[in-house]
């Protein structure tokens, strides 16, 4: 360990989540000699999520055993009034892994490929120097600095590597879904392959979810609310009455708490020798607070660029920038897209929750949200305030 | 700002709101750097379990 962080790199990743796992595979993948540098003294440790992941066949990846805990279908959507909507297949597939296996896995995947790896480290402060940048790392106390000509900072939430370069990547505190999460065992679920998501007073400018996971479920909710706190939300939650009872026999097994950024991408992940990726770069879904999978591919394309980077010797952020054009053109509409939705529900009380639920189809392929909205006001003309920005 | 260590669930929620870089998580240990800490209470909104406070 030592040894590793005495030597000189290529590409230094900072975080080993699945954002810096991926990149750190690509990069190394494309020839680069590459540092993954984690802080915890364990991967994957703590857990702070509901382990819920899309399918992963894009990236090569086999669904296996080893972490996957229960194979998705799709999803309940719960309205205050307790009318339930299916929404199966499409893009409501996937799994619920174990995150602490899964984050090791990936980081096993990107070792296989030459990546060193430094675990109890934590990356405290960076400065450029003529090629690149030093990075100070402490490990056991002691401090190193190492040297490379490419940061990809992926240290998820906390987002003070970027903000140590002088990119702009802290949040605003009223776009950071505060979580609290039980993993329960004993849970009545509704379907062994179905996640659940509730909608109402009950998690306030969010929502709450049960999702299977093998022998438990998560059972959890995210709230943003300015006086009171998710975990007395969580415990009101268990005994609510529109669970009808199911968490009575539930006992804990761990409990998780996080926060998520779900205002939107920060506005810029690049800068000369650094580049952005994942929570940090406010890559989240800000409807459904999912950023594994954006983590994953934004990652991806990060450590390519990065290992193409230092093929031509040159890492400027203008080489860099092919890194944020690629994610841009990927996802960015769709995540602007669900942000004005996300905005709109936000506003919605239980009433106009309610009234949207009774006009959805109870079993949905795919929610087309014009489609619902057309109805909704059809049904309700005096909702349409909410909604004049998305249906004009 | 003070921490309750008894209440901390070490997320790290309020790290990434702290744009004075006044927080810094080290393992499960919270740290408030004091002097950097400009009173905002962005940190005790996004806290889940309210372990924060002035
Ligand atoms: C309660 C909750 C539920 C969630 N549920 C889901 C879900 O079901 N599905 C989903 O897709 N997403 C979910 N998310 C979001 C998801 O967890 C994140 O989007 C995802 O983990 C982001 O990946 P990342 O690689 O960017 O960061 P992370 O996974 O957070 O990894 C960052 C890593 O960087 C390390 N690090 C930080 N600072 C330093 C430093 N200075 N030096 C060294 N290492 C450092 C950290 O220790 C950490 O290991 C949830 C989040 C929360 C809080
Ligand atoms: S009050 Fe504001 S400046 Fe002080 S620690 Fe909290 S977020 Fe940082
Ligand atoms: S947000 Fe609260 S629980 Fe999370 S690390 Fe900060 S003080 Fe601890």
């Amino acid at each position: 360990m030592r040894r590793v962080l005495k030597d000189e790199y290529d590409v230094l990743v900072v975080g080993a989540g699945p954002g810096g796992s991926m990149a750190s595979y690509y990069a190394s993948k494309h020839g680069a000699k590459t540092l993954l540098v984690e802080k915890s003294q364990e991967i994957g440790e703590p857990v702070r999520c509901a382990e819920a992941v899309p399918k992963l066949e894009e990236f090569h990846i086999t669904p296996s055993e080893e972490f996957v805990r229960s194979y998705i279908k799709g999803g309940y959507l719960i309205a205050p009034n307790g009318k339930k909507i299916v929404v199966r297949g499409g893009k409501t597939e996937g799994y619920v892994v174990e995150r602490k296996i899964f984050d090791k896995y990936l980081a096993i995947r990107s070792a296989s490929l030459g990546t060193k790896i430094a675990v109890k480290s934590r990356v405290v402060d960076l400065y450029p120097c003529e090629d690149g940048f030093k990075v100070k790392v402490v490990h056991l106390g002691e401090e190193y600095t190492v040297k490379t000509k490419i940061v990809i900072a992926a240290d998820g939430v906390e987002s003070s590597v970027g903000e140590m370069a002088g990119l702009k990547c802290k949040k605003n505190p009223m776009e950071v879904c505060s979580c609290a999460e039980y993993e329960m065992t004993g849970v009545k679920l509704l379907d062994k392959h179905m996640m659940e998501f509730y909608f109402g007073d009950l998690s306030p400018k969010g929502y709450a979810w049960i999702f299977p996971k093998g022998d438990t479920a998560n059972v959890g909710l995210g709230v943003i609310d300015r006086g009171k706190k998710a975990i007395e939300y969580l415990n009101e939650f268990l005994e609510h009455p529109i669970l009808e009872g199911r968490l009575k026999d539930a006992t804990p097994v761990e409990f998780k708490c996080g926060g998520v950024p779900v205002g939107g991408p920060i506005e810029r992940t690049v800068d000369d020798n650094i580049m952005v990726v994942g929570d940090a770069a406010g890559q989240v879904s800000p409807l459904t607070g999912g950023g594994i999978y954006l983590a994953m591919s934004c990652g991806s394309i990060a450590g390519e660029v990065a290992a193409k980077a230092v093929k031509r010797g040159d890492y400027s952020m203008e080489t860099l920038m092919e890194y944020e054009r690629r994610w841009r053109e990927r996802f960015y509409n769709t995540l602007i897209t669900e942000l004005k939705y996300k905005r709109i529900l936000q506003r919605l009380g239980e009433r106009e929750l309610n009234i949207i639920a009774e006009v959805m189809e109870d079993n949905l392929e795919e929610i087309d949200v014009k489609e619902i909205l057309f109805k909704v006001i059809k049904r309700a003309p005096s909702l349409l305030k909410y909604f004049k920005d998305v249906v004009a | 700002m003070r921490v309750n260590y008894e209440r901390c669930g070490y997320c790290g929620a309020c790290v990434g709101v702290c744009k004075d870089m006044a927080l810094e998580l080290i393992e499960n240990r919270i740290v408030i750097y004091e002097e950097r800490c400009r009173r905002c209470k962005g940190c005790i909104i996004v806290c889940p379990l309210k372990a924060l406070e002035e």
